[in-house]
């Protein structure tokens, strides 16, 4: 109590100084869009979710407590979608990291030309993922003349025939996943590349000076040197991997992916709401995603504030 | 911590913004009148191909050109967001004059966004309507929208693959294919062909989607079972006959080219491709004589088809209902509805237009679907006769077609069909019974 930072803190919020004025203004817009435009629709979503709300009946909608959440808890098509999403996260968060963190050391090489192969590995972010998606169907398709089936069957001399990729449910969601890193690693990869750069050359001149092998400068110069990077990066991927929505879409409406093995949360929120007007539903699905996420959110930043202040 | 939330949120946002609009939507309820049959009214429709955005165009401009009295003012919104557009606009902003998509007819009723239309749109142009298009555009007796085309749907084959292969093949509506011929031709047809596929069922539009439940649904009715009677789908969507049909769907899926590029009839990697009227015009260029037009399989009933496309009604709070229905009556008269058919190949859906139709009346090229939707009937009076079923006039519509198109899709790459069925029919009958049958 007799700590003064917080005897002055306790003043400042009682007592309305003049230069409080010009920051609390400054920070309105950006509350006051939270509050309009994150947290009322929120509020909105967790009232609505109690209702067997229609989207855009004129009829009132009438309460149903929680009868959409109990529905929600025991329907296997909603844990499978759960399932799903934490599958997708579980594989692409360290897979696609690692493989971004090798490409960026890849190109962070001093060659003629490099910039092209960092151009070239970049060049699939660039593409909307709609467009992804649909060159994917073709590399997948289960014809044999797919340009996947095709590559297995000459490469296997023929003893493999062709697979229905997207429609068997045991190669279905790991198709979306390497589509989905193949797309997005090379953002991650220009993120890694930045943070390498910024590690300053003389320790690992230092490095080699104590004779360390390239696997200790990795482990011991690289790795402490992106530190804060890699934990941006890993965050990042998580918020993505999370919401993967438009490949798992497209895929399955037009493109005969395997629906229950493919499907994600939001995909389910989505198809809810807007193929069947069950805006009720959708809520209830939005609000035990966001929970589970935002239990994600605290957990992963409570270990990574913990290895920093260690 | 901001990404993460606006990842969970957008979906809420647009929630929240939905219940906005349920709300105002609540302020409408259904007062047309009928005006002074003067001044200016605002049309939508959706952007279809050019050919027939070009049809629609010259439709409003000579209709503008031929009278001083009404104005018309037409807007295009993309096919893609049409009825999601219509969906979120609230009754009161809605147009005096819109299209809309056959199927979805019902819940705009629900929802009070059209208005009847028999005492603004002339007697003659319903009498001149043929009978699906009545059909299509009535809900609970009442007609609400009339539409200036219909749809066909049957096989189109490549008679000279047919042929060499020696596989005979029906010329009428009663020889059709039953499941096993048809499967067996499948067999035959892709055993002759080095693509080692028979039958293209326009994979690359999506099973999921609508054309799942307009292309297959058929099916179900011609083996005796259904979407749904009696607002249940418990026991007609999941009885035995719907199951039996699509147990012989899937029993096709082997010989089914995944079409991704569209080409798969034209390319001659397939002798049968299951389509609608809207292929006839690129088929009939890339085959020439060898192209004939076969009826779907019977199932055990007599085949059967689908039927219903777009049509036209009015808002539900039109001021201007003399005006928006002489605007109708002239969209709907002949020279107009050749000149939308003639852009998009479809049957025409008045009896004067049709009776003349080079394609559909006897002696062209698509007769045989043209008798197909004379012999038509609603999904909840299907008689032995009655060969094109139009998609159930309900307010429920999108929840059937949502779970039915998914089973269709899941069934399609081998899923149990029993299962697949009665987990949609379960869903159907849980969101009719929250709803109070959508009455």
């Amino acid at each position: 109590m007799s700590n003064p930072t917080v005897e002055r803190t306790h003043r400042r919020v009682f007592r309305w100084t003049r230069q409080d004025i010009p920051g609390a203004a400054m920070a309105a817009p950006g509350v006051i869009g939270l509050l309009v435009f994150v947290a009322a629709p929120f509020l909105v979503a967790v009232v609505l979710s109690f209702f067997n709300a229609q989207l855009n009946s004129p009829r009132t909608p009438n309460f149903i407590g929680i009868t959409q959440y109990a529905r929600l808890f025991s329907d296997s098509q909603f844990w499978r979608a759960l399932g799903n999403n934490l599958t997708f996260a579980a594989f692409v968060i360290p897979v696609q990291t690692a493989i971004a963190l090798g490409l960026a050391m890849l190109v962070n090489q001093r060659l003629r030309g490099i910039s092209i192969f960092r151009a070239l590995f970049f060049l699939p972010v660039i593409f909307p993922m709609a467009l992804v998606a649909v060159v994917w169907r073709l590399i997948l398709s289960r014809s044999e003349d797919g340009l996947l089936n095709s590559l297995v069957h000459v490469t296997t001399f023929g003893q493999v025939g062709a697979q229905d990729w997207l429609g068997n449910s045991a190669t279905a969601l790991p198709s979306i996943i390497l589509l989905s890193i193949w797309q997005g690693v090379g953002f991650q990869m220009i993120i890694l590349l930045a943070g390498l750069q910024d590690i300053p050359q003389e320790r690992y001149e230092a490095a080699q000076l104590d004779r360390a092998s390239r696997w200790q400068q990795f482990l011991y110069v690289t790795l402490p040197g992106l530190r804060n990077t890699l934990i941006f990066v890993v965050l990042l991927t998580s918020i993505l991997a999370f919401r993967v929505y438009d490949q798992v879409y497209i895929l399955i409406t037009s493109g005969g992916a395997n629906k229950s093995a493919t499907q994600t949360v939001l995909y389910q929120a989505t198809t809810s709401v807007f193929d069947q007007n069950n805006l009720g539903r959708a809520s209830a699905i939005t609000v035990v995603f966001f929970a589970i996420v935002l239990a994600i959110t605290v957990i992963q930043r409570r270990v990574v504030r913990q290895e920093s202040e260690a | 911590m901001k990404h993460r939330k606006k990842a969970g949120d957008g979906i809420v946002a647009v929630s929240a913004a939905a219940l906005l609009l349920a709300a105002c939507s609540s302020g409408g309820n259904g007062t047309s009148s009928a005006g002074d049959g003067t001044g200016d009214v605002e049309v939508w429709a959706h952007q279809g191909k050019d050919t027939e955005v070009a049809a629609l165009q010259d439709a409003v401009a000579n209709f503008n050109a031929s009278q001083t009295d009404i104005n018309v003012n037409l807007t295009l919104v993309p096919e893609a967001d049409y009825t999601t557009t219509i969906q979120s606009t609230s009754a009161g902003d809605l147009p005096d004059v819109l299209e809309l998509d056959g199927p979805t007819l019902a819940s705009f009723v629900y929802d009070a966004k059209v208005a009847p239309i028999d005492g603004y749109v002339s007697q003659d142009t319903i009498d001149n309507a043929t009978v699906g298009n009545v059909n299509q555009g009535t809900v609970d007796g009442t007609l609400y929208a009339l539409a200036q085309f219909n749809s066909g749907l049957g096989l189109f084959a490549n008679g000279a693959m047919l042929d060499a292969a020696g596989v005979s093949y029906p010329d009428s509506i009663e020889s059709a294919w039953t499941a096993d011929e048809f499967l067996s031709a499948l067999k035959t047809l892709a055993a002759a062909n080095d693509s080692g596929y028979a039958l293209d069922i326009k994979e690359n539009y999506g099973l999921g989607g609508e054309w799942g439940t307009y292309a297959f649904s058929p099916l179900l009715q011609s083996a005796g079972g259904n979407l749904i009677a009696d607002n249940r789908a418990s026991d007609v969507l999941d009885g035995p006959e719907s199951v039996s049909a699509m147990e012989a769907f899937q029993s096709w899926m082997p010989y089914v080219d995944p079409n991704e590029d569209d080409s798969a009839f034209v390319d001659g990697r397939v002798a049968i491709s299951w389509g609608g009227h809207w292929m006839y015009p690129g088929y009939s260029e890339a085959l020439g004589n060898d192209l004939v037009v076969l009826p779907l399989p019977d199932m055990g009933t007599g085949t059967k088809s689908g039927a219903g496309s777009w049509t036209w009604g009015m808002g539900s709070t039109t001021q201007q209902g003399a005006a928006a229905g002489a605007f109708l009556d002239y969209l709907l008269n002949d020279e107009n509805v050749k000149a939308m058919t003639t852009a998009n190949g479809a049957p025409p859906a008045t009896k004067s237009a049709l009776a003349t139709d080079a394609l559909y009346s006897a002696g062209g090229a698509l007769e045989l679907w043209g008798q197909q939707l004379e012999a038509g009937c609603n999904a909840d009076s299907i008689t032995e006769d009655c060969v094109t079923v139009l998609r159930p006039l309900t307010a429920g519509y999108p929840v059937i077609t949502s779970e039915f198109a998914s089973a269709l899709a899941a069934i399609a790459i081998g899923d149990d069909v029993q299962s697949a069925l009665t987990r949609a029919a379960t869903a159907i009958d849980q969101s009719f019974s929250d709803n109070n049958d959508y009455q």
